[in-house]
């Protein structure tokens, strides 16, 4: 399918989940994407068009496979497509990834497989799963916003690939990265940094 | 802008991989890190690609069709030397990368990769890149500031003495380096050191003349915590601080026997162990050694080890004093008076032709110490822009008039020194400074000539 989204705009977010996942986690998710951004955050309705593969031996999803599909969804412009599974994801080069998006695309999918304390043999927290999850959306939809890896470890853009790094670097956009999105994408307050 | 000089977040990074999902998805990862990103699905295309010049880091896998990674990065290497290498291999071919890294591969990844490792990886790259630049900018730098020591003179004798540091300084020989006191031989171990392959390694030097027996042995070898009373802490030796570069044994003949013994071993074997220890450490060191003495002459009055002796006289260089060369004098003279002016601030540009006369009529015995000093001396008291002959040193002056006639060298050496002190009424620092001589050597010349302070009252 076309893509239309136009990569510099955001008037919504729209989260889908993918594979088994709790009602209530992903309406946690949508209150606390709300809290950071102004624009709208809808959670859609589950679709059968989402197909998932896994990878060889690795018992993991295809991660790039999976945005693929996301992508081809029909997306309309200014909205921004999140998909966020309990799936393990990984991609063929990589053992895993938290989530995978393109610079200037209309989507992003994240995993909250390796954001949740119990994958790391800690009783479980769902208010710090979610915390991560919505710092890891924010990360990919910044991608999607045509920011790159931040070099300020505090700022969401910041690059991160275990839970000590992303718990680190807050829920923040820094001072060189904010001005860089959209006007109006942050909730009122969420742009101090 | 060279590759070499770009930051680290300008680095450019080539994927070279046959597997476009590998290309693709790397390209878009470090793109996304703020890398500029190329790729390439073969090793001809990557040599043609880096070629170009615009690449920091290659990551190369090892198995492709064709020409392997392992030639490519043989191939990259003569192309673009400054190229850093990652491998990429499978599990199965880690023994590949092992020899990747054998070949000069900065280091490997194993596909598929952890993306936490390969990020750690690749900053490591251009970290390591960045430090190897700056390193080859610093010695740069380093060799413009302190490169080899300016050695001034243009007689036969200086000439000669200048081929033979050429000639030496290449080698790793051990260099005996012998002179009258003031003839610049620190000065020749210096600029032996500064041209040598060691020259970005520590010249240390030890004057064995004005250290104790005991002192100067743990000087040498360093000494361990509770040695020898006093000894609070562990101390490195100056062969330790030496290692890699060059140790400079002024004053060799002053050797008690029995550092001499300790020291032909350390010269031996390399291998120093500190006072009061018990491990032998291993040291890489160039020595030169230096002396105004009579060294032969040691061996056969039984003060000098034969076996030290022929250790350290591997490759000699003879200073001639300054009174064999005269032409040097005016030379000298006016690169002291440049240095000392620039380094004073001090307007001086010239020599009066008396005060040139004056110089060259001189026998300095004291050789080039003494005429620096007297050139010093001259700008600190001279009132206008030249060295007059006014302003230069009493004796200086004193010795246009004939010396001894029928005395050997060392009878006017011995009387002049004797006059010396006799009116600084024997202060060895002022002595030592109007004779232009470190106070070690005047007092090892009034042991040699047996000088002795008269009695108080006796004049």
């Amino acid at each position: 399918m076309e893509l239309v989204s136009e990569p510099s705009s955001v008037e919504a977010v729209h989260l889908l989940t993918v594979g088994p996942f709790p009602r209530r986690m992903a309406e946690d998710l949508i209150i606390g994407l709300s809290r950071e951004v102004r624009v709208p955050c809808r959670l859609l309705e589950e679709t059968t068009e989402i197909e998932t593969q896994i990878l060889p031996d690795r018992a993991q999803v295809h991660a790039d496979h999976l945005l693929r599909q996301l992508e081809a969804l029909p997306i309309e412009r200014g909205i921004k497509l999140v998909g966020v599974t309990l799936h393990d994801m990984a991609i063929p080069i990589f053992t895993f990834v938290f989530g995978r998006s393109r610079l200037g695309g209309p989507a992003t999918v994240v995993s909250l497989a390796r954001l949740r304390p119990e994958f790391y043999g800690l009783p479980a927290d769902p208010a710090v799963t979610m915390r991560r999850g919505v710092a890891e959306i924010l990360h990919e939809i910044g991608h999607n916003l045509e920011l790159k890896h931040c070099r300020n470890y505090s700022c969401l853009m910041f690059f991160s690939h275990d839970v000590e790094t992303v718990d680190l670097r807050g829920m923040s956009f820094c001072a060189s990265c904010a001005p860089l999105l959209p006007a109006g994408f942050l909730a009122p307050g969420r742009n101090r940094y | 802008m060279t590759s070499a000089e770009r930051t680290t977040q300008q680095s450019a990074i080539l994927i070279v991989d046959d597997e476009p999902i590998v290309q693709q998805s790397l390209a878009e990862w470090f793109r996304s890190d703020g890398y500029e990103v190329d790729s390439a699905g073969s090793a001809k295309e990557a040599l043609r690609k880096v070629a170009e010049g615009r690449y920091d880091i290659a990551l190369v896998d090892i198995k492709m069709p064709g020409m392997d990674g392992l030639e490519l990065q043989s191939r990259l290497a003569e192309v673009e030397p400054d190229l850093t290498v990652i491998m990429i291999t499978a599990y199965a071919s880690v023994d590949s990368a092992v020899q990747a890294l054998k070949a000069g591969a900065f280091d490997y990844v194993t596909k598929p990769f952890d993306p936490d490792e390969l990020s750690h990886l690749v900053r490591r790259a251009i970290e390591h890149r960045s430090l190897r630049f700056e390193n080859i900018r610093l010695k740069e730098s380093l060799d413009a500031i302190a490169g080899a020591p300016t050695i001034i003179g243009d007689s036969p004798g200086m000439r000669h003495v200048l081929d033979l540091v050429e000639a030496v300084s290449e080698t790793d020989a051990t260099v005996l380096i012998r002179g009258d006191s003031g003839t610049g031989k620190e000065l020749v171990a210096r600029a032996i050191h500064a041209k040598s392959g060691r020259r970005y390694n520590p010249m240390v030097v030890v004057n064995c003349g004005a250290l104790a027996e005991g002192i100067l042995e743990s000087e040498l070898f360093g000494h361990e915590k509770g040695a020898f009373t006093g000894a609070q802490y562990r101390h490195k030796g100056k062969f330790e601080m030496a290692d890699g570069g060059t140790i400079f044994l002024d004053e060799i003949g002053a050797v008690s026997q029995r550092v001499q013994v300790e020291l032909l071993r350390v010269l031996e074997d390399k291998v120093v162990t500190r006072v009061g220890g018990q491990t032998p450490i291993s040291v890489d060191f160039r020595v030169i050694a230096a002396t105004n003495q009579d060294l032969e002459a040691m061996v056969e009055a039984g003060d000098f080890r034969e076996d030290l002796f022929w250790r350290l006289n591997v490759f000699t260089v003879e200073i001639p004093p300054l009174r064999e060369r005269p032409e040097d004098i005016i030379a000298l003279a006016h690169h002291f008076l440049e240095q000392y002016c620039h380094a004073m601030n001090r307007p001086h540009s010239n020599i009066t032709p008396e005060a040139l006369e004056v110089l060259g009529s001189y026998s300095w015995p004291g050789n080039v110490r003494e005429l620096e000093n007297a050139i010093e001396r001259a700008i600190v008291v001279g009132k206008e822009c030249v060295v007059r002959s006014e302003d230069l040193p009493v004796r200086v002056h004193g010795s246009t008039e004939p010396v001894v006639n029928g005395s050997s060298l060392a009878e006017v050496e011995r009387a002049h020194i004797l006059s010396v002190l006799n009116a600084m009424e024997w202060n060895i620092s002022k002595s030592a400074e109007a004779l232009g001589v470190d106070r070690g050597t005047l007092y090892n010349k009034i042991k040699r000539y047996g000088l002795q302070r008269p009695p108080d009252g006796a004049g």
